[in-house]
């Protein structure tokens, strides 16, 4: 039993009935926190794990950790979300998102450990939770309000209009009923959501969301507008001077000195460079600070990878989300399209490479007025903001081509017959799943395998940050590697604990290997726990490799700092190999309820351009070839179907699973304390054998 | 502990501490904050019966990032739990707003003439006699709040601590039994120790400011290497 980190309760909402229930946490403990605590939940609450994601009896789960609200550096602002997705074809796998900024740490103020929601209100409406007090509030006037708008109105409403003047006021009358100079922390949908839009997301803050799966859409499903929390509680920690020790230690070893940077870019303001240094302010990536700004963190962080501009447009938008309208033909064009997306409460990563899909089939007579796919939007005018405004409001509010496309551009395509055509050629890349390709499925192995064999784009950069990113970096500036491809591999199989490098090996013979379906077990266990269950930030963590240090080597704050700070807060004493194993007991938990969903090793394919296409742009990534490492672009590579067939074998032998179906047996589920999974999959007729 | 309303009490003849800070209390706020602004009043020696402290926090208003690690600090060391409504440094937010008004950061200014001590009835608010730091006795506090609401600042840097039932404030890490680093005016203070931007930094002289704050600017030309403001 841990003596700190957990406030000691889960909020569940059955939105139908109206009830409310405090769920002892104690009851989930053992799954850490998290995506742990939520898939355990859904699993036992959730008793027809086949429903369509918008079924009312879709549980969303929305949980914090125990270093939530806690001085964790990139680890006190997650909050994981577990849902059935709407987004995912041919299925809508049960899936997850997470969202920084500081909602999971007043969460946990408020004395919730988490919050648990089923069920569908008749009317519009939000939840108010105000420390022990949980309220189920009108939304009516709230409803068509974007996600900035709604936010800005709950903030007035619950602090009493107090939070704008940043003053001290009270949660209750009385003199100890707390108080807090805070805005309340408000997730929320937009107009795209209250749609049922499937790539609608959840928006905190200015641009944290909840993007991939839809949860947007499945909160909008529930009448859901938004849950706001405000805190003022404390979270016990059981050794805060250790806590507080190897803060300072980690921040001095492996962070970025603003002041006196060990590593600093040998470009100014060049914010990809941050991929390798972790400079604040990064976050934006291709584009560079073009005015007077700050970098701005979620709560906790000691990387504050985000901005905030001197004409607040575009506040905290990272990452795709600044990429993914670059064809306009200014900064503030791209960043003013950013803001459409988060004010109306969509995903960026359907529509990053959607818009120009849809535009080679306008240049090709395909779309258009006129043609097999009518739409009427200006695509003369593809490039500009005017266009990117009018394509946005038609996805939103289901007008011309965006009464197709409000299902996601796959579902479109499939609905306009075009999706095997178009998925063989690659003209619309998308790997597994309906999700856009995000990394070369044909190389960055670790990225594709981890999200066919699990349930989305597993949007994990732990690894990518070296193998994909390093050679890169360094090449768009001229620059040689900082490490080389034989170090780097080393430093991360070491760190791993996997111990063989080949697992990093990216060569065309080595994605296919055991070492490598190891190396990939590692990976989805290892997230599974620290980072999804735990809330270790993906920007952060894990980090194998470091660049920053001041005594010449590259070591990296993995593996030790995980389960110190772990045990600093909780009073627990676990190992990193013993969140692995949690986090291999979480994986195949969840890769049960897509068993019980339909999941087989015959669904566990790509589309047809990964294997029939080869690729066309290089992706200097470590491999061993001719008997030495290097760093090498793996042009012309497509994925060979016998070899990746032979790959699915044995991993499904590496993880204890059915190798004929993919399903887990019961000897493993057993060996994970999971019987009772093992009993409903053997329900069901789906135990592997 | 020395006892500033003893010290009141036994002031002899002229304008009482406490009837000249009510005097100036219509001025404004920088009035009570010295340096530069007071440069040009002369007071009696005799009545000027709180000594200035010996540190003081600056923030660069510009150069914060928000993460509130400075707040989790400020509890964790203090209180040995998590709870930013315990912090006494204060950042407040409004992520819609534009640079640099998007951000605001609220620390004690360990005011030359301070509102806090002379509000305080029992003397638990008072001025740490050896290093004239602004604290909070606990065990001396009866909850009246007159020190919270006698800050001229909003918010209010001094805070009610409702868990532990006494006033709080900075105390520039004098008694902060969870940190193994010796802090206080003569020693470290952790929010300037762990801030991952280095925007706060402590000072002994009385900083120049205004009601809009302290003048202060940590950035230098790293800093501009990112491609952020250092003017």
């Amino acid at each position: 039993m841990a003596t700190g980190g957990y406030v000691g309760k889960i909020l569940y909402v059955n939105l139908t009935t109206g009830d409310m229930e405090e769920i002892p946490t104690a009851d989930y403990e053992e799954w850490g926190g998290g995506h742990g605590m939520g898939s355990a939940l859904f699993f036992d609450r959730v008793k027809d794990k086949t429903i369509d994601g918008y079924h009312p009896d879709n549980l969303v789960t929305m949980m914090t950790s125990p270093l939530s609200g806690t001085l964790v550096p990139s680890a006190s602002g997650r909050t994981e979300c577990n849902f059935i997705g709407i987004q995912q074809v041919p299925v809508g796998w049960y899936t997850r998102s997470n969202f920084g900024g500081r909602f999971a740490g007043e969460l946990k103020f408020a004395g919730w450990d988490g919050i648990a929601i089923q069920g569908k209100s008749e009317t519009p409406v939000w939840l108010n939770i105000v420390n022990g007090t949980v309220t189920i509030e009108d939304a009516s006037g709230l409803w068509g309000l974007d996600t900035y708008e709604t936010q800005e109105e709950i903030w007035s409403i619950v602090s009493g209009g107090n939070a704008d003047d940043g003053t001290w006021y009270g949660l209750s009358t009385g003199r100890d009923g707390g108080r807090t100079t805070q805005r309340p922390a408000v997730a929320t949908i937009g107009p795209a959501g209250e749609h049922l839009n499937r790539n609608a997301c959840v928006l905190h803050d200015a641009g944290n969301a909840a993007g991939q799966g839809g949860l947007g859409g499945v909160l909008g499903s529930k009448n859901l507008k938004a849950v706001s929390v405000i805190g003022t509680g404390s979270i016990a920690i059981a050794d805060p001077a250790a806590l507080v020790d190897a803060r300072m230690e980690l921040q001095a070893a492996h962070g970025y000195d603003v002041d006196a940077p060990a590593l600093e870019g040998p470009v100014p303001n060049f914010a990809f460079y941050g991929i390798i240094e972790g400079h604040p302010g990064f976050g934006p990536l291709i584009l560079n600070v073009d005015q007077p700004a700050r970098a701005q963190g979620c709560m906790g962080c000691f990387k504050n990878c985000r901005r905030r501009l001197s004409n607040g447009i575009s506040n905290e938008d990272q990452c795709v989300e600044s990429l993914w309208w670059v064809s306009g033909t200014s900064q503030l064009e791209t960043n003013k399209a950013t803001d459409l997306l988060d004010k109306a409460g969509l995903n960026v990563y359907d529509l990053i490479n959607g818009h120009s899909y849809l535009n080679s089939l306008y240049q090709m007579g395909i779309l258009g007025p006129g043609k097999a796919i009518e739409s009427n939007l200006p695509w003369e005018k593809y490039g500009t903001y005017e266009f990117i405004e009018q394509f946005v409001d038609a996805i939103v509010n289901q007008t011309d081509i965006g009464a197709d496309l409000a299902d996601g551009v796959s579902r479109a395509a499939i609905k306009w017959g075009r999706w095997d055509e178009d998925t063989s050629s690659g003209l619309l890349n998308r790997p597994q799943w309906g999700y856009q390709q995000h990394y070369e499925p044909r190389l960055e192995v670790e990225w594709s395998y981890g999200s066919l064999f699990g349930d989305r784009d597993i949007n994990e950069h732990g690894i990518n940050w070296h193998v994909h990113w390093h050679a890169t970096v360094t090449g768009m500036i001229g620059q040689a590697p900082l490490i080389s491809a034989e170090d780097m591999v080393n430093l991360i199989a070491e760190g791993t604990g996997v111990g063989d490098p080949m697992g990093w090996n990216y060569s065309p013979d080595g994605i296919y290997t055991e070492a490598k379906a190891k190396a990939i077990a590692w990976h989805r266990h290892y997230t599974r726990f620290w980072k999804q269950s735990i809330g270790y930030c993906d920007w952060a963590w894990p980090m194998f490799i470091n660049y920053n240090n001041r005594d010449g080597d590259f070591t990296g704050m993995s593996p030790g700092f995980e389960p110190r700070f772990f045990n600093a807060v909780t009073g627990k004493n676990i190992t990193w190999q013993d969140g692995l194993e949690l986090g291999r007991k979480i994986w195949n938990l969840d890769r049960a309820i897509w068993v019980l969903q339909g999941r087989h090793r015959d669904l566990e394919v790509y589309t047809n351009y990964v294997y029939d296409t080869p690729t066309e742009a290089p992706d200097a990534l470590p491999m061993y070839l001719d008997g030495e490492w290097k760093y090498d672009p793996g042009l012309g590579r497509s994925l060979d179907r016998e070899k990746f067939e032979g790959f699915k074998t044995t991993f499904y032998t590496v993880e204890g699973w059915d190798t004929a179906t993919g399903w887990p047996t019961r000897a493993t589920l057993d060996e994970l304390g999971l019987g009772k999974v093992a009993d409903e999959l053997a329900a069901a007729d789906k135990l592997g054998a | 502990m020395a006892d500033i309303d003893k010290k009141d009490t036994g002031a002899k003849g002229g304008v009482s501490r406490r009837e000249f800070i009510t005097g100036v209390g219509g001025v404004g706020v920088g009035a009570v904050l010295g340096g530069a602004l007071l440069k040009g009043i002369l007071l009696p020696e005799d009545v000027l019966a709180i000594p200035a402290s010996e540190g003081y926090l600056l923030v660069d208003t510009k150069k914060c990032a928000g993460c509130q690690t400075c707040m989790l600090t400020c509890s964790l060391v203090h209180y040995g739990r998590e709870n930013t409504t315990l912090s006494r440094i204060q950042i407040t937010q409004n992520p819609f707003a534009n640079f640099p008004e998007d951000i605001v950061q609220a620390q004690c200014r360990q005011c030359p003439y301070p509102s806090c001590v002379d509000a305080c009835p029992t003397g638990a608010m008072h001025a740490d006699p050896a290093t004239g730091v602004r604290m909070v006795d606990e065990s001396k506090c009866i909850g009246c709040e007159r020190c919270v609401n006698a800050c001229p600042f909003t918010p209010s840097r001094v805070q009610w601590n409702a868990e532990d039932k006494h006033a709080q404030k900075c105390d520039l890490c004098k008694e902060t039994p969870y940190w193994n680093t010796d802090g206080g005016a003569d020693g470290k203070q952790a929010c300037v120790e762990l801030c991952p931007m280095k925007a706060i930094s402590f000072t002994r002289s009385i900083p120049t400011q205004t009601d809009a704050g302290y003048d202060v600017n940590l950035r230098n030309e790293h800093y501009g290497h990112l491609g952020l403001p250092t003017d």
